[in-house]
C-alpha cells in the first residue's frame, strides 16, 4: 500500500494563536484515518489545510502526488468533502442539488443512483429543509461523492445525530471504505474512531499526541481491562494477584476487582484455579479498556469536558 | 462554460422559486403601480362650491343652472348662515351669495345692477378665483344676450392626445426603475450574506469551481430576470391601466440592462460590506430608500429646493429613471438619452469596481 497523503510538519497560526501545531503523519491509500479530540483541539483546522480550505502557515501536505497549496484546485478534484455542519441552497430540490454540485466538477452523474446509495431515492423531489439531521448529513455525503473521490474528507459527520441515525451513518461510512476510498474523518466520539478507522490520530492541544490502531493505543497507553466478580468464600489477596498479566487486585467485601493487561491469559487461568481456593465465582463482569480510558491516561482529562 | 451554464440554469430555478424575491422583484413594484394607478393623481380635483339663493326668479335660476353644469365644480345651496359654517370648516372654496333678482326676468332697457357677494376662502385662493372668472364669463355671456349683440366669436375646441401628460405614464418608468433598483440590490446582497452566513460558498470553494464561474452565473441570472421584469411590469401598465409607451423597446431593454449591472454592482458591495444577514437590510435600505423618493420615481424633480435638486440630479436610479421616460413617455432616441446612458456606464463603472474591491467570496480571515 502506497500513501496517498502525507502531511509533513504542517502548522496553522493566527496572530498569536497557533491553532495546529507541526504534525506530520502518512495517509495509506484505502485506509480509513481518524483525527479523534475535543472540540477546539485543532481538527477542523487541520482538515480544512489539507481539503486546500484553508491557507497553510508552514509545512505542507501532498496528496494524491500533488501539493495541496501549489494545486489547489487540481487537489479539489480528486477530493470529496462534507463540512462540519455545511448546509446547501434552499430551493432546489435534492436532485438538482447533486446535478448541480456534479457540474462544479464539469460532470454528469446519475442522481437517482448516488441517492439510492445513501438511501434518500424517495427524497430525491424534496427540498433540503425538508430533511431531518441524518438524512442531511447522507446527502452531504452523497454531494460529496459526486466526483467518484480518490479521498473523502468527514469533518465530524456524526455530531449531533441521535444513536440510531449514527448507527445508519456508519454502515454507510462502511459501505464507501469497501469501494477502497481513502476516508480521513474527525469525530470526538471514541466509539465511532474505534469502529470506523484503520488508524486514530489523536490531537490534543494542537499537536498529535498519540497515532495507532485502535488495538496499538490501547496496548501501548497500557490501561488495562478490569475483572470484576463476587466470591461466596474469601481468599487470599495474593491468590489472584499471582494470575497472568494481572497488575493488580482490588478487594470490597465479597468483590474483586482484577487489573489486568491482557484479559485472555487471565480469565482461563482464573477459573482454572477456581477450586484452589474453594470458593464459587459469580456475577463475573468484564471492563474491556476503550479509548476513552487512552485520552484519559494521556491527556489526564476526559475527552469531553 | 458547462458549468457557468448548469449554474445559471440552477440560480435561475431557485430565484424563482424564492417567495421573497419573487415579491420584491415584481408584485410589490406591480402593487405600487396598481395602487397609484387606479388613485389617478391627474383627474382634475373638484372644487366645491357653496350657493346661497333663496328664492331666485326663473332667469337667475337659469344662470345657477348654467353653473352647475360646469363640470369642475361642486356645488351645494344652502342658508348664508349654513354656507359661511361650511366655509369656516374648510369645506367650501368660495362661497356666492346671489340676489333673488339677480336677472331680470323680463328684460328692461337698463335694470339696476345687482350685487353678487363673494365669501372667498384664503386657504383655497386659487379655485376661489377660478370659479369668480368662470361666474364672470358665464355673466357677461347673460348681458350681451340680453343686449342683443351679435356674437363675434366662436370657441372651437378640439382634442389632442399630448403625449406624457398622464400621470401613470410619468410613474410607469419609475416604477420599472424602482423594481430594476431592488431586484439587482437586494437579492445579490441577501442571498450573498445569507451563502456566506451558511457555510455554502465555503462548500463550493470546496470543489474545483472557480469563483468568477459563479458569479457570473448570478449575473446572467439577474440579467434575465431584469428583462423579464421589465417586460412584464411594461405589458401590465399597457394593458391594465392603459399607459403610453411609445420608445424603442430595444432602448428600454438596454437602459434597464445597464441600470440592472449598476445596482448589482452596488448589491455586490453591499453584501460585500456586510458581515451578517442582519446588517444587509439596514446597509441596503440606508442606501435604497432615500433614492427611491429622491430619484423622480414617483414624482418629478423639479419642484424640489434647487440645493437639492443638485444632489439628486446625480443619483444612479435618477439616470436610470430619466432614460426609461424619456424613451417610454416622449418615445426619445438614443442621442437624447445618451447623456443619461454614459452617466450610467460611469456608475457602473464605479460601483462594479467598489464590488471587486470589497466583495470576497471566502469567509472574512479571522
Amino acid at each position: 500500500m502506497s500513501d496517498i497523503i502525507s502531511v509533513n510538519k504542517l502548522t496553522k497560526k493566527y496572530g498569536d494563536f497557533t491553532a495546529v501545531d507541526n504534525i506530520t503523519f502518512t495517509v495509506q491509500a484505502g485506509e480509513t484515518f481518524g483525527i479523534l479530540g475535543p472540540n477546539g483541539a485543532g481538527k477542523t483546522t487541520t482538515l480544512e489545510m489539507m481539503e486546500g480550505l484553508k491557507p497553510i502557515t508552514g509545512g505542507a501536505v501532498t496528496l494524491d502526488g500533488k501539493d495541496v497549496a501549489k494545486h489547489t484546485r487540481q487537489v479539489k478534484a480528486v477530493i470529496g468533502v462534507q463540512l462540519q455542519a455545511s448546509s446547501f441552497f434552499d430551493n432546489l430540490n435534492l436532485r438538482e442539488l447533486i446535478d448541480t454540485f456534479a457540474s462544479l466538477y464539469g460532470q454528469k452523474v446519475d442522481a437517482l443512483k448516488l441517492l439510492r446509495e445513501v438511501q434518500l431515492e424517495d427524497k430525491q423531489k424534496s427540498m433540503v429543509r425538508a430533511l431531518s439531521g441524518g438524512q442531511k448529513q447522507r446527502l452531504s455525503i452523497a454531494v460529496a461523492l459526486v466526483n467518484q473521490p480518490k479521498v473523502l474528507f468527514l469533518d465530524e459527520p456524526t455530531t449531533g445525530l441521535d444513536p440510531q441515525a449514527r448507527r445508519n451513518l456508519w454502515d454507510l461510512i462502511n459501505q464507501i471504505k469497501k469501494r477502497g476510498v481513502t476516508i480521513i474523518l474527525t469525530t470526538h466520539y471514541m466509539e465511532e474512531a474505534e469502529v470506523l478507522c484503520d488508524r486514530i490520530a489523536i490531537m490534543d492541544h494542537a499537536k498529535i499526541i498519540a497515532l495507532d490502531t485502535p488495538l496499538g493505543l490501547l496496548k501501548h497507553a497500557s490501561v488495562g481491562s478490569t475483572i470484576e466478580f463476587h466470591v461466596d468464600k474469601k481468599c487470599p489477596t495474593e491468590h489472584y494477584r499471582d494470575l497472568p498479566a494481572v497488575t493488580a487486585v482490588e478487594d470490597e467485601d465479597h468483590v474483586y476487582r482484577l487489573l489486568t493487561t491482557d484479559p485472555e491469559q487471565t480469565l482461563p487461568a482464573l477459573f482454572s484455579h477456581e477450586s484452589d481456593c474453594a470458593s464459587k465465582i459469580f456475577n463475573l463482569q468484564l471492563h474491556q479498556a476503550t479509548l476513552e480510558d487512552v485520552f484519559l491516561k494521556l491527556t489526564g482529562r476526559k475527552l469531553r469536558e | 462554460m458547462h458549468t457557468t451554464l448548469t449554474l445559471t440554469k440552477s440560480t435561475l430555478k431557485m430565484f424563482v422559486r424564492n417567495k421573497q424575491s419573487v415579491f420584491f422583484t415584481l408584485f410589490m413594484p406591480l402593487m405600487i403601480m396598481v395602487i397609484f394607478g387606479f388613485v389617478g393623481f391627474d383627474s382634475v380635483p373638484t372644487t366645491k362650491l357653496g350657493l346661497v339663493a333663496p328664492n331666485p326668479n326663473a332667469a337667475t335660476q337659469k344662470f345657477i343652472e348654467q353653473l352647475k353644469a360646469v363640470p369642475s365644480l361642486s356645488i351645494t345651496t344652502g342658508s348664508e348662515a349654513d354656507e359661511r359654517q361650511a366655509l369656516l370648516k374648510n369645506d367650501r372654496a368660495a362661497v356666492l351669495i346671489i340676489p333673488d333678482q339677480l336677472l331680470p326676468d323680463t328684460p328692461t332697457a337698463k335694470p339696476a345692477i345687482q350685487t353678487i357677494t363673494v365669501l372667498e376662502n384664503v386657504g383655497q385662493l386659487q379655485s376661489a378665483k377660478t370659479v369668480e372668472s368662470i361666474m364672470s364669463q358665464i355673466l357677461d355671456k347673460t348681458t350681451l344676450g340680453m343686449v342683443g349683440a351679435p356674437e363675434l366669436f366662436k370657441l372651437q375646441t378640439e382634442e389632442v392626445s399630448v403625449r406624457a401628460t398622464k400621470y401613470i405614464d410619468f410613474l410607469l418608468p419609475g416604477i420599472v426603475g424602482m423594481a430594476l433598483m431592488q431586484m439587482a440590490v437586494f437579492s445579490v446582497a441577501f442571498v450573498f450574506a445569507d451563502y456566506k452566513e451558511k457555510g455554502i460558498l465555503k462548500r463550493l470553494l470546496a470543489t474545483p469551481m472557480k469563483p468568477q464561474q459563479f458569479v457570473t452565473a448570478q449575473v446572467i441570472t439577474r440579467l434575465l430576470v431584469a428583462l423579464a421584469q421589465t417586460a412584464i411590469l411594461i405589458a401590465v401598465g399597457v394593458w391594465l391601466l392603459h399607459t403610453h409607451v411609445y420608445g424603442s423597446p430595444f432602448l428600454i431593454l438596454l437602459s434597464a440592462i445597464l441600470g440592472c449591472i449598476m445596482f448589482l454592482g452596488l448589491g455586490f458591495t453591499i453584501s460585500g460590506l456586510a458581515n451578517t444577514v442582519e446588517s444587509v437590510p439596514a446597509i441596503a435600505n440606508l442606501i435604497v430608500f432615500p433614492m427611491l423618493f429622491l430619484g423622480g420615481t414617483f414624482f418629478p424633480t423639479d419642484g424640489m429646493p434647487g440645493w437639492l435638486q443638485s444632489i439628486v440630479h446625480y443619483l444612479p436610479l435618477q439616470y436610470l429613471t430619466n432614460a426609461l421616460r424619456e424613451v417610454m413617455a416622449n418615445g426619445a432616441g438614443f442621442s437624447t438619452i445618451a447623456y443619461d446612458l454614459y452617466w450610467m456606464l460611469g456608475w457602473s463603472v464605479a460601483l462594479v469596481g467598489l464590488a471587486i474591491w470589497t466583495f470576497r467570496f471566502e469567509e472574512k480571515r479571522v
